[in-house]
């Protein structure tokens, strides 16, 4: 560093100034290429089909919901033609996913007809496995006998189930079907899901399923689950827990301690924000608009990153 | 002397290159599409670099400070998102691990030879104000 | 659990027609006597069910515009409600 050339030993001469603004200058310039240059980077690593070995991520999948097939309003006059629209924006994803999740109200009256055409639509889905989770539309007057009929195979009770994959355990949860003002696990199913994760590793990466938030989002309209606090006690020793859940029409995220809650938005038609309106009516957006509100979402899990990377994608 | 301040350099050069390294790899393996995080490391691991070559040639007190806050930031945003959350992410302990605990080395590392850096300045602008009365 | 926790508040009104309407029963406590049969109307855009809690009456999921009746034969109270909506919550009180 070259001495001070001035009468006041705390003060700067204009060419130390300029001399300081010309490396501040260049630290700035070479952020933005570098910046530049490692964005590149990031963008043909994510649409690269597969990328080198340790970059990869283990496991991608695709989140689906809240497609309400029957549903006929002004709020949506074609559902089965956005959710089929959803269908084929996953279709065209540059790799094919693991499996696509369905969080729930895959019908929206539970009639067998409703059942049978989400049953037919999903199965173009180009996938090795689709899974589901019952939502309070796909039991309205059965306690969801109609939903296991089509989608309870290797269910257990009312359709919980769990299973592993690249290193991480899903769970996938039902917290509707009863008559609770809220969402409701009930203690079969704790019980089961105590035991289904007393043998894992702390390090194991948690992904849960369920239709209903599991956290407190907006009790007053049943955006809650009533037992859901007890059920995350038996998840606190894991490192990373994902939560993803359906119902709320709405992308909503939260965090509570290590427990990281995703709301998705639906492929049928949204719903207010909380508290925005004395009811969760279905909302009729201006022409042009709904499209944008609707939407899918594709997860990425990275070995040794145990949080999720998620990418909320909107219905073009 | 000179060798010894050349030295100094060179390794708080390593230490913001690593932080630098640290939070781009991380970047470039999922975290980029994190809400607000992603395009902070992009700035962070970018920046880094750019002030840890740009000290290789120069002592600039310019760098040096440039180099003391992103080791600061970074710091600032770790602390946050172990504790009540940074834009909403939050995570756990050391993790992901390693890159957590090397980063915290890194950035630690960092702050703590730019203050060494400046003491030499500090103890000259205390004794001439001194000779100066 | 549950039922005084969300009953609906004020007196019976008698009436043997309710609207299902911004995610209500209308009214939301009625009376009738034994043998009335009582008409549920849903006037919202999403579709309700008329579910009692007790068991004795479930309708399947009504769209706009549907309707679901029940003729009541035995005097009681009926709490009911909307197995979509949880908490929307009613009452039925049949008397001799």
């Amino acid at each position: 560093m070259t001495d001070a050339q001035t009468n006041d030993p705390h003060g700067m001469t204009r060419r130390q100034l300029l001399r300081h603004t010309a490396w501040f200058g260049s630290a700035v310039v070479l952020t933005v290429v570098g910046g530049e240059v490692i964005s590149q980077i990031g963008n043909s690593n994510a649409a690269a089909p597969v990328p080198a070995a340790n970059d990869a991520p283990a496991l991608r999948f695709v989140q689906i919901s809240d497609s309400h097939i029957g549903f006929n309003g002004p709020a949506n006059m074609m559902v089965e033609q956005t959710f089929a629209e959803a269908i084929d924006m996953i279709n065209a994803l540059p790799y094919r996913p693991a499996f696509v999740m369905h969080t729930g109200d895959l019908t929206h009256l539970s009639t067998p007809d409703q059942f049978d055409q989400v049953k037919q639509m999903m199965s173009e889905l180009k996938t090795s496995e689709v899974h589901t989770v019952p939502g309070e539309h796909d039991g309205v007057d059965d306690k969801g006998a109609k939903y296991r009929q089509f989608f309870g195979k290797g269910t257990q009770g009312a359709g919980w189930y769990s299973w592993d994959m690249a290193g991480v355990h899903f769970i996938s949860l039902v917290n509707t079907l009863g008559l609770e003002s809220m969402g409701h696990l009930g203690t079969d199913q704790l019980e089961w899901l105590r035991k289904d994760v007393a043998h894992l590793s702390s390090d194991t990466s948690i992904v849960v399923f369920s239709h209903i938030p599991l956290f407190a989002m907006y009790a007053k309209w049943g955006w809650s689950t009533d037992d859901s606090v007890q059920a995350l006690s038996y998840l606190k020793r894991f490192a990373s827990v994902t939560c993803l859940n359906g119902h709320v029409h709405q992308l909503f995220t939260k965090t509570e301690g290590n427990v990281t809650f995703f709301s998705a938005t639906t492929t049928a038609y949204p719903l207010p924000k909380p508290g925005d309106g004395p009811a969760p009516t279905p909302v009729t957006l201006p022409a042009g608009k709904l499209h944008s509100a609707l939407g899918v979402r594709e997860v990425n899990y990275v070995k040794g990153n145990e949080r999720l990377a998620l990418k909320d994608v909107r219905l073009t | 002397m000179k060798m010894k301040d050349l030295l100094l350099r060179l390794v708080l050069a390593a230490c913001v290159a690593g932080t630098g390294w640290v939070h781009t790899d991380l970047y470039l393996n999922g975290y980029r599409s994190i809400h607000v995080i992603g395009p902070s490391f992009l700035l962070t691991g970018a920046g880094s670099f750019a002030v840890a070559v740009l000290l290789i040639f120069s002592n600039s007190p310019v760098l040096r400070l440039l180099a003391a806050g992103l080791a600061a930031g970074a710091l600032f945003g770790f602390t946050l998102s172990r504790t009540v959350g940074f834009f909403g992410f939050t995570e756990t302990g050391l993790n992901p691990a390693p890159q957590a605990l090397l980063s915290l080395l890194f950035e630690v590392g960092a702050l703590a030879l730019v203050a060494v850096s400046f003491v030499p300045v500090m103890m000259k602008a205390r004794t001439t104000s001194v000779v100066a009365r | 659990m549950p039922d005084s926790a969300s009953a609906p508040a004020g007196a019976p009104v008698a009436a043997s027609s309710v609207t299902i309407k911004s995610f209500a029963f209308s009214p939301a406590s009625i009376t009738v006597k034994v043998g009335t049969t009582v008409t549920w109307t849903n006037q919202d855009q999403d579709a309700h069910t008329v579910t009692d809690k007790g068991g004795a009456f479930g309708s399947q999921a009504l769209n706009t515009g549907a309707s679901f009746k029940f003729t009541f034969t035995k005097p009681g109270t009926y709490n009911y409600l909307c197995t979509i909506h949880p908490f929307m919550t009613a009452t039925v009180v049949v008397t001799q």
